[in-house]
């Protein structure tokens, strides 16, 4: 078959093969099905991502400057939180869509296989997303409520209304993250040899990290505290961001450099 | 790797149990490694849930493996312990060869006789 007439997805699915330096796997329509309903999902998770932080910012502004007094939270407000925990809820519920679609992608290409393979001992999360992604994750997330809470706590009552919304979206963000690296975790196997066995566990190593990546987390302060000025606790939340983009980096590179 | 052919004219449930068990004796599996959930083996071999759990069942009556409740199905060390009796054992057989002063290949060949995979070289 010429280079003209292979189809798109094949030919990604060779490039991808070929960029972890398992050029010899020859590309099948399955893994080609496989990795373009992932880089549509990923594609589609980040535009509800996007949506969602929007929204977050609308609910923030839209009650500026404030109708409340410092020990109440006002009618106006509470209406936009109800607002809030309802995009929260269709976030999640989104996330959970899309997962479900991969999942039914990876059902059909399996089913098109004349033989299944399986490890005898199944991957667990330090193999697939690894120890320091995991303990990355969650000391971003706990990182981030407790200056939440301590916003919640310390501050008036516009900063106050703002960390609200940040509990509220980061418990969203945390439901959200932890079902689909389930969804990625305990999703069944798709493979007929030991190739496809490696290349399984590679997708699903890049999904984990996909997911552990906390994208929203670190632009929720943006569209939620960061409307009240920039005060010491918001350079708290900069020098958060700051560091946890460090970790981040370092712990790809230590990766990279780990898998060579 | 355990690899499931449907198109075998061996049931899928042998050949997951035949499997598991090789990897076991071969000590790919060590004692004490936990082999996945019943429900979660059979959705990545595309096999019903019973037609795993037979084969659970039957590597469990052979002593490969044990269940600890929910916490899942490990290999056990009783198949460890039944090599190092016969460990024990070919010691000693090897002790009675040496004490009667019979040649290491007839020694052989009684074993081979006794597991019933061949009978002794009666020209010998």
């Amino acid at each position: 078959m010429s280079a003209e007439t292979v189809p798109t997805g094949i030919r990604i699915a060779r490039l991808w093969l070929a960029g972890r330096g398992l050029a010899e796997v020859p590309p099948t329509p399955g893994l080609a099905a496989r990795l373009t309903v992932r880089r549509r999902a990923r594609v589609a998770a980040a535009v509800a991502l996007a949506v969602f932080l929007v929204a977050v910012a609308l609910v923030n502004v839209a009650q500026l400057p404030s109708d409340a007094t410092d020990d109440e939270l006002g009618a106006g407000r509470l209406v936009a939180l109800l607002g809030l925990v309802a995009l929260v809820l269709a976030l999640v519920l989104t996330l959970s869509l899309l997962d479900r679609w991969v999942w039914r992608v990876d059902q059909r290409a399996a089913a098109a296989l004349a033989r299944r393979a399986a490890h005898p001992v199944r991957p667990d999360w330090r193999s697939v997303l690894g120890r320091a992604r995991a303990a990355f994750l969650v000391t971003t997330f706990a990182a981030a409520t407790v200056l939440a809470i301590a916003n919640l706590v310390v501050r008036d009552s516009t900063a106050r209304y703002a960390a609200i919304i940040q509990v509220v979206g980061l418990c969203g963000l945390a439901v959200g993250t932890a079902l689909q690296l389930r969804h990625v975790l305990t999703r069944p196997v798709v493979a007929d040899d030991e190739n496809s066995l490696t290349v399984d566990h590679l997708m699903r190593v890049e999904d984990a990290r996909e997911v552990a990546v906390p994208t929203a987390v670190w632009s929720l302060p943006v569209v939620s505290v960061f409307a009240t000025g920039l005060d010491s606790w918001n350079y708290a939340w900069l020098a958060f961001i700051v560091l946890s983009v460090v970790a981040l980096v370092a712990i790809t590179v230590a990766t990279a450099r780990g898998a060579r | 790797m355990i690899v499931i052919d449907p198109s075998s004219p061996t049931p899928p449930f042998e050949q997951l149990r035949a499997q598991l068990a090789r990897q076991i004796q071969d000590r790919t599996l060590a004692v004490g490694t936990r082999l996945p959930a019943i429900r979660r083996l059979a959705a990545d071999l595309g096999l019903a849930v019973n037609t795993v759990g037979r084969a659970y069942r039957e590597l469990e009556e052979a002593g490969l493996i044990e269940t600890r409740g929910h916490a899942g199905s490990f290999v056990s060390a009783a198949g460890e312990q039944g090599r190092a009796r016969a460990q024990r054992a070919a010691s000693e057989y090897a002790a009675v060869i040496t004490s009667i002063g019979l040649d290491a290949g007839e020694a052989l060949r009684i074993v081979q006789a006794a597991l019933g995979h061949g009978l002794p070289d009666p020209t010998a």
